[in-house]
């Protein structure tokens, strides 16, 4: 196979998928990153409120917002840096379920996010009857744990990219 | 404008479009995927018009090299099915090339490009009256694809696998009726004009592949991501043919209880998970309402806990369930289903360890109830209001803790037959079992579930359900706010509970057990992947093949051992199919092993030859793997073996060998299921080998009698040597011949006896062939004639007819062979029986001639006068000629053989008139013959009594009357001077003559 479409999956497509995302576009793969949640979640000033945003809301808006609500705190926790960064890797979080492309592979983050996958399948008829790979790598939702799962993630994709038939390979591979 | 604007860009798309695929059909690699790609695009959305022109074009791509190429036109195949259906003609057969394509990622690409198309053909069937031609070509080639997709599901590839699943579920689909009236395609759709289409068999069909599918997803080597495909599949169609769903859930059952060995741990959870969250779904479609018992079961199984349960199934059904249960469904089952803790899991134990407390706190209230206990004073105790009442009581005040336990909170269902006898009877056999205080091990976690139950139970006699049970509790502790804390309270407890057990759960698992696989736990732990097809790789070929070689050097030398063990049955078979199964390495090595020592291997080489025979000609009962391929050919080595131990045998030369030669040839060839040809002309060519020369020919002999029916195939091989210059062999190849020719078939007998005339035909040819005489100079002789016919020779008094065809030859031959039949034909006409010599004396009972004889006489070939004569004389030599053949000379005499000999023989049997019109020319012979002549006239040296028809008074005066024009004076005087001579000596001898 030589180009296998990917896309990574996190509850609201800031960290860990983003995190993924920026990591395999780097070594030149064919990504895109997705979230599953109601809404992008972020932390706020107290663990019960949260900053929330629809999908589709530009990673720009969302930098600005953070910046106006309190540039310290969120430079601090490294909120603001990482919406930065998310923001040059592609304009706004989109939502799995409202996409319609085919990847080759899905990769979750998260048990709940597999398995909110795995429902939405369930839910609907397929139309390609294109057989998928979903694989869940638990990631922890912090930026450290990010960037090794991140590795893991490119570790993983990368050795599928070098099997030659990837559904025949995948039991083994894994 | 917008139009003409419309019509502007057309035309530059048109001119973009052939741009491009000229383009493509130029470049290579990227360029020319990207080209095709961007031509189709621009085909299918905006030059669909042009389709018809360049669709040739596109599916030419069909054998391109490139896998991206093959693809794309699969992708353009599939979108061709969805928005013009017309093409289908045209493209399905390319479709079929695709499946069938040697790159792994187009044949799945295809395969998933085929359910698309499937399903678009069978609307596009429905939909078009065009020409029914064209509808069933698409129909048969579509049939021919389904088959082969069919025969996917057995692939080595995973992936093809996994599509050619996702296929088969679209075609059970599309070929079943939908169970309620969807919108969605279903078999009601199809027409049911068409002659070729078939709902009734199309349904069978789909039940067929349903059936596959299940199969397949309950074997046991299936790997994980097949079986969570082929899961969903399974669901999918119980979801949306309703009347798959009992099957499929008991599939899934199955599956819950025998997950197949080869998974790993994570490949295990990541199969539960699937599995629980389709019966989620599975629970949540309206469709299931029958089977939802079934369905929280195998949830409970899964480990579940019963809460979850009842927050999945919906609110009215729920009430269904209750319906259900007052109607009195089975007791046992329902409780089964709704205790949480039959789950397999087996970490719960626990938790029944309190529960078993509980009851014992119970149990005493029971005890005090009914001092003397049986089972029966139970039960009617139990029937009694009051005991109830106080039981209960006195429970709720003693034996009750004062906080619910968390396990209660979450493993408490309602029992379902509160209140019935049966219930009440099986009550009273636990309690008594409790105070009996029997040791409270069930044999089955179920029963322990039901014991767990017996306090319930208790308060259920008043027919309270779960809400009341809850609320009566509540009441006895707390307010109402209190209760609802304490409630949720008690929740988190359970689940923190739960959590915990879960995690010790976990723990266990990586230790030894994963419980509900019935698989060897221990070793499945230690060994991580134990499946096999990912841990194993097949054997290279060449090794494989040692391996089977060594294997089977070892059982060729174990003759000894398995005799010993009284197996030597057994290792003969398994001997046998090894060599007829396998590689050339194995037959030589066994063919080896059987000429080392052939006396006592022989039968070990004819069994072998009986199973090449029965392979040979498909009679083996061997399992398809054993079985020959395609190309082998199987007839061929059957006669290969036969010939090797022929040849080896006869050539090898070894003292052993040398001894047993004789013995083990004739077993071979006596003994083995077929003689083939070539082991024929082996021996044929024996016989030219001067030790077994004779030993060939026998066996040659033997051939022909013991196998009559081939006989007529051997015997050309024995009669070839009757020419041999080898006096031995020849005498013994004639006698062999007449001896078969004797006993012989009508078949075989006429193989022979084309075979002598053939020789016989030799004859009449200028030189000699081959066949006679191989050396250069080839000269007839007497020799080489007498080669010739010996064989016919040696038949003759078999079978007199030949007497005509050595007529005709006779005719056609030279002097010198003519004067060698004339001699070889002699002994055997005078042996031969004819029925002139059978006559009764005197010959006063004239019979016919015999008929070969006759037909010689009557169709006398050309220049075979001379042998006539001769036969007509041997004929007369012993009885006086017979009216018939008399007639048959004088015809003969009058019409073809103007010589006057010709008549001697038959003398007697004319009339006198032709005697004496014959008396001229007669006395013009010879001297000898004249004499003869008299002889024969006056009935001298004649043994049979005859009357000859003219006195010899009669001769005399004929003599004297005989014209001198016609015959000369001097004959005339010689003769009379002869008969006077003649009859003088012949008075002395008969005194019948009157001097």
């Amino acid at each position: 196979m030589t180009d296998i479409y990917i896309a990574v999956v996190c509850s609201s497509n800031m960290n860990r998928s983003m995190e993924a995302h920026a990591f395999l576009v780097k070594k030149g793969f064919k990504v895109k990153s997705f979230g599953t949640g109601e809404k992008v979640k972020l932390p706020g000033a107290s663990a019960d409120r949260p900053n929330c945003y629809e999908f589709g809301v530009p990673y720009d808006d969302i930098y600005n917002d953070l910046l106006e609500k309190d540039k310290n705190y969120y430079t601090q926790n490294g909120l603001l840096h990482m919406v930065d960064r998310n923001r040059r890797i592609k304009p706004s979080p989109e939502k799995f379920q409202v996409s319609t492309e085919r990847f080759d592979v899905i990769i979750t983050c998260e048990e709940r996010v597999y398995d909110q996958v795995i429902e939405w399948f369930g839910s609907r008829r397929s139309v390609y009857n294109q057989p998928v790979h979903v694989i869940n790598i638990d990631i922890q939702d912090n930026h450290e744990e990010a960037t090794i799962g991140a590795f893991l993630i490119s570790d993983m994709v990368t050795k599928m990219a070098q099997s030659e038939d990837l559904d025949n390979d995948i039991d083994e591979l894994l | 404008m917008a139009s003409k604007f419309q019509q502007n860009s057309n035309i530059a798309a048109q001119n973009q479009l052939a741009h491009w695929l000229n383009e493509t059909g130029m470049s290579d690699g990227h360029k020319k995927a990207d080209l095709l790609r961007k031509s189709i695009e621009l085909l299918l959305h905006q030059c669909s018009h042009m389709l018809p022109t360049h669709l040739e074009n596109v599916l030419s791509y069909v054998s391109d090299k490139s896998t991206d190429i093959k693809k794309q036109v699969v992708g353009f195949i599939e979108e061709l099915s969805k928005n013009h259906p017309q093409f289908l003609p045209k493209i399905i057969s390319q479709l079929r090339l695709l499946v069938l394509d040697s790159v792994i990622a187009v044949q799945k690409r295809a395969i998933q490009a085929a359910s698309i198309v499937y399903r678009n053909t069978l609307l596009w069937i429905c939909k078009e009256n065009g020409e029914l031609s064209e509808l069933q070509f698409v129909w048969d080639n579509l049939k021919e694809l389904k088959l082969l997709v069919l025969n996917m599901i057995d692939s080595d590839n995973e992936g093809i696998r996994t599509h050619s699943i996702k296929f088969l579920e679209e075609v059970v689909l599309l070929q079943s009726p939908s169970g309620s009236g969807e919108e969605d395609f279903c078999l009601d759709n199809l027409p049911s004009h068409l002659p070729f289409i078939n709902r009734h068999a199309l349904e069978e069909e789909s039940e067929h592949i349903f059936q596959l599918l299940v199969k397949f997803h309950n074997s046991q080597h299936i790997s994980s991501v097949n079986l969570m495909a082929c899961m969903t599949t399974l669901c999918l169609l119980a979801k949306f043919r309703p009347k798959y769903m009992p099957r499929v859930i008991q599939a899934l059952g199955d599956l819950h209880t025998t997950l197949p060995p080869t998974l790993s741990q994570s490949q295990v959870n990541s199969v539960r998970k699937q599995l629980k969250m389709l019966i989620v779904n599975l629970i949540r479609h309206p469709s299931s309402a029958d089977m939802i018992p079934q369905l929280t079961q195998l949830l409970a199984d899964i480990g579940m806990s019963a809460q979850e349960i009842n927050k999945l199934v919906p609110k009215d059904r729920r009430y269904k369930r209750v319906g259900d249960v007052k109607n009195g469904d089975t007791p046992a089952k329902r409780l089964r289903i709704d205790s949480p803790h039959s789950n397999s899991q087996g970490s719960d134990s626990n938790s029944r360890s309190d529960f078993t407390l509980f009851d014992d706190d119970s149990s005493q209230g029971a005890s005090k109830s009914a001092p003397i206990v049986t089972e029966d004073t139970i039960f009617e105790g139990l029937n009694n209001v009051d005991n109830v009442v106080n039981l209960v009581m006195s429970t709720l005040l003693n034996c009750l803790p004062t906080e619910m336990p968390s396990n209660f909170a979450s493993l408490y269902n309602p029992i379902p037959n509160s209140g019935t006898k049966v219930q009440k009877r099986h009550l009273a056999k636990l309690t008594y079992a409790l105070i009996k205080n029997e040791p409270e091990v069930p044999p089955q976690p179920l029963l322990s579930d039901i014991a767990a139950k017996i306090p319930l139970l208790r308060e259920e006699e008043e027919k309270i359900t779960l809400k009341n049970a809850v609320a009566k509790l509540q009441e006895s502790t707390k307010a109402e706010r209190q209760k609802e804390n304490a409630v949720s309270k008690l929740m988190e407890e359970t689940r923190q509970e739960y959590l915990k057990d879960e995690e010790r759960r976990n723990k266990d698992k990586e230790k030894p057990s994963v419980p509900p696989t019935p698989t060897i736990p221990k070793l499945k732990q230690k060994v991580k992947f134990l499946k096999l097809q990912e841990i194993t790789r097949p054997i290279p070929k060449d090794i494989k093949e040692k391996l089977m070689l060594q294997a089977v050097e070892r059982i060729l030398g174990a003759e000894k051992e398995a005799a010993i063990g009284g197996a030597s049955q057994i290792r003969a078979k398994l001997i046998t199919i090894f060599a007829s199964s396998y590689t050339p390495e194995i037959r030589e090595l066994i063919l080896n092993y059987i000429l080392d020592d052939p006396v006592n291997r022989i039968d070990l080489a004819l069994s072998w030859l009986y199973e090449e025979y029965a392979l040979m000609q498909g009679f083996n009962r061997h399992p398809v793997t054993l079985q020959p391929k395609m190309h082998e050919k199987h007839d061929q080595n059957y006669n290969q073996l036969l010939c090797a131990l022929i040849t080896q045998i006869a050539e090898r030369g070894d003292p052993i060998m040398e001894a047993s030669k004789d013995l083990l040839l004739r077993k071979v060839y006596s003994e083995c299921p077929v003689v083939t040809e070539e082991a024929v002309d082996y021996l044929k060519h024996l016989v030219t080998e001067d030790k077994v020369a004779m030993l060939a020919l026998e066996l040659l002999e033997e051939l022909c009698i013991m196998r009559p029916p081939r006989a007529h195939k051997y015997v050309t091989s024995l009669l070839c040597h009757v020419l041999s210059e080898n006096e031995e062999i020849r005498e013994f190849a004639l006698k062999a011949s007449v001896k078969i020719y004797k006993r012989g078939t009508e078949s075989v007998r006429r193989v022979i006896e084309k075979q002598a005339l053939l020789y016989l035909g030799f004859m009449s040819l200028p030189i000699p062939p081959t066949e006679v005489m191989p050396r250069h100079t080839r000269v007839w002789n007497d020799d080489a004639y007498k080669l010739c016919l010996n064989l016919t020779m040696a038949l003759f008094p078999e079978n007199e007819e030949l007497i005509v065809e050595v007529g005709r030859v006779y005719g056609a031959a030279g002097a010198e062979a003519k004067r060698v039949v004339l001699r070889a034909i002699e002994g055997p006409l005078r042996a031969a029986q004819w029925p002139q010599g059978t006559q009764g004396p005197q010959g006063t009972q004239p019979g016919g001639l015999h008929p070969a004889c006759r037909a010689l006489l009557q169709h006398c070939p050309r220049g075979a006068e001379t042998l006539l004569t001769r036969l007509v004389h041997i004929l007369t030599e012993k009885a006086p000629p017979s009216p018939e053949l008399v007639s048959r000379v004088r015809e003969l005499y009058a019409t073809r053989v103007s010589d006057v000999r010709f008549l001697i023989p038959v003398l007697t049997g004319l009339t006198k008139k032709e005697i004496l019109a014959a008396l001229p020319k007669l006395i013009k012979l010879n001297p000898v013959v004249v004499k003869e002549v008299f002889n024969k006239l006056l009935g001298l040296q004649n043994m049979h009594e005859e009357r000859s028809p003219v006195s010899p008074t009669d001769l005399l005066v004929a003599l004297h009357l005989i014209d001198p024009g016609t015959a000369d004076l001097k004959y005339i005087i010689k003769a009379t001077a002869m008969y006077c001579q003649q009859s003088c000596s012949g008075c002395a001898k008969s005194p019948r003559s009157r001097c």
